[in-house]
Order: structure tokens, then sequence, then C-alpha cells
């Protein structure tokens, strides 16, 4: 057995990881708060790419539109990652073994490099260019898209 | 013809069998659209909710935010139905008998009816009554959150 099975295996033993993957109701809740956060923060991300394409919202500035979304992606982020950090300690080793979810893990990893290029060198040259922006947005749909189908597709996936 | 009856007539009809017995993937695919038509719709009334609470896009009017976000409520509510509907023929004697399921259609009727009735007509002015308007996005957003809440425990039921 590998040391991570293992791992994950200690983690999920623990008595308030049984308790949540045997509660029938905050379970699901945690559930609907991953999405809701989901909806928040990678939805106003998709409308943020969608405004650096050119195709919404396109009488406010770009600047503008980072500046205002952000507190609300963060207040998603949060939401999305509380409750992923809970699903994943009821679920450990059915996680680590399964095939989308490592995918899941590295499309984040790279949809926020993409992010942080972007705020960091991107929106930092004033006045930026428009295409660099434009293929940070497209990027970014595409990264996050894929975040959605891998974790959409880890109850499709399960081992055992 | 009873309630029963009809679940499985829909369960047992050629649509429900292409979707359920064919391909598990072709299931998952629907599911997969189906969060983004959510996302989408989400996303949008959030951003246009913002405005209308005045703590987003404060320098623009709230008519030129809700032009631009309407669409995609829109085009997200379409692609979430119609991928629910299929969801449901493929599944209909599992979804027929469900609490979270019945407790997510009363929520959607009543979210859409708000977005329809309420709504729409707020943000169809450039500056609409801040009253309001801060009333009708909280309550639009609360709808369409528990919309996604109960629609993710239906799974779980």
């Amino acid at each position: 057995m590998s040391t991570l099975l293992a791992l994950a295996e200690r983690i999920e033993n623990t008595p308030f990881a049984v308790a949540l993957a045997e509660s029938r109701y905050a379970f699901p809740v945690v559930e609907g708060v991953h999405l809701i956060g989901l909806a928040l923060s990678v939805g106003l991300i998709f409308l943020t790419d969608l405004r650096l394409v050119g195709v919404l919202f396109k009488d406010v500035p770009v600047p503008d539109v980072l500046r205002q979304l952000r507190p609300y992606v963060l207040i998603g982020f949060a939401a999305v990652f509380v409750s992923g950090a809970l699903l994943f300690w009821a679920e450990a080793s059915m996680l680590v073994e399964n095939p989308a979810f490592p995918f899941k893990l590295l499309f984040i990893a790279l949809a926020g490099a993409n992010a942080l290029y972007f705020e960091w060198v991107t929106a930092k040259r004033i006045p930026f260019r428009a295409a660099q922006a434009r293929n940070a947005g497209v990027a970014s749909l595409v990264l996050w898209t894929l975040v959605i189908v891998c974790g959409r597709l880890i109850p499709y996936m399960q081992l055992s | 013809m009873s309630y029963a009856d009809v679940l499985a007539q829909l369960q047992g009809s050629a649509l429900a069998h292409a979707i359920s017995k064919s391909n598990h993937l072709i299931g998952a695919t629907l599911q997969i659209l189906h969060i983004f038509g959510f996302v989408l719709l989400l996303s949008s009334i959030t951003v246009i909710s913002l405005r209308l609470l005045g703590l987003t896009f404060t320098n623009q009017p709230v008519g030129r935010v809700a032009r631009d976000g309407t669409r995609l409520i829109w085009i997200g509510l379409a692609l979430a139905v119609a991928t629910g509907t299929l969801m449901f023929v493929s599944g209909a004697r599992h979804y027929g008998y469900n609490w979270a399921f019945e407790m997510k259609m009363g929520l959607l009727l009543a979210a859409v009816l708000t977005q329809v009735l309420l709504f729409q007509r707020v943000v169809s002015v450039d500056f609409p009554r801040p009253a309001l308007a801060r009333a009708s996005a909280v309550l639009s957003m609360t709808l369409w959150f528990a919309v996604g809440l109960a629609g993710r425990m239906i799974g779980f039921i």
C-alpha cells in the first residue's frame, strides 16, 4: 500500500471524518456549499474572462472589472476551499485513488498560475496589451472549464 | 394515469434508455453541462445584484450592466433547463420521489417568477429606486442559491 493511500485512510478514519461522511444532512450541505462557492468564484472569473475577450461589459474598463469583482471571487474561493477540504477529509482514500482527482488539482494549479501571471505581469503594464489580456482570458476559460469537468467526473471514475 | 404511471412511462421511454442505458458518459456530460448552465446563470445574477446593491460598477447605470448580464442569465437558464429535463426523463422514478428534487422545483418556480415579475422589471430602468433594487437583489440571489443547494442535495437523498 502506498504511503499516500495509507495517509488518506488515516485521515478519513478520524472521528470527525467518519461523522461527516455518515451524516445525513451535513455532507450534502457541504457539497452544496462547494457548488455555490464554485458558481461565485469561477462564475465571476468566467465573466471577467469574457470582459477580457471583449464579449461582455465593454463599457466598464478592465481594471475596474478586476478590482471590483475581486472580493467576491475571493469569498467564493474561501467557500470552495473550505468545503473542498471537508469533502477530502471525509473521502480521502476514494479521492487519492480517483483518476479524475489529480487532473482536477493540476488544472486548478495551472489556472492559478495563469491568473497570477496576469495579475502580476500583464495587468501591471500600463497600458497593458489587449492581445495579451485576451489570451489570458481564453486560457482561464479553458482551464477552469477543465477543472469543472474533472471535478464532476470524480463520482463516475471511482475505482471501488 | 397516476403520477407513478407517468414516471414509469418516462423512464421506460426510448429517450430515457438512450441516456441512461447506452453509455454512462452521456449522463456525466449532461451533469457537466447542467453545472455550466447554473454557473453562468448564478454569476450573471450575482454581478447584476451587486450593482443593484451599489457594491460594484457604481459608475455604470444599472440598465447597462443588466443588459449584458441578462443575456447570460437566459443562456445559462436554457442550458440548465434543457439538460435538467433530459436528466429527469432518464431517472424519472428516482427524481419523482426525492424530497430534495421537489424542494428544488418549488424554489425554481419561485426564482423564475421573481426573475420575470420583479428582477427584470427593476433592472429595465437605468436608475431604479434604491430600496426596491436592494430588495430584489437579495430575494433573487437567495432563491437561486437555494435552488443550487437543493439541487446538489438530490444525489445524496
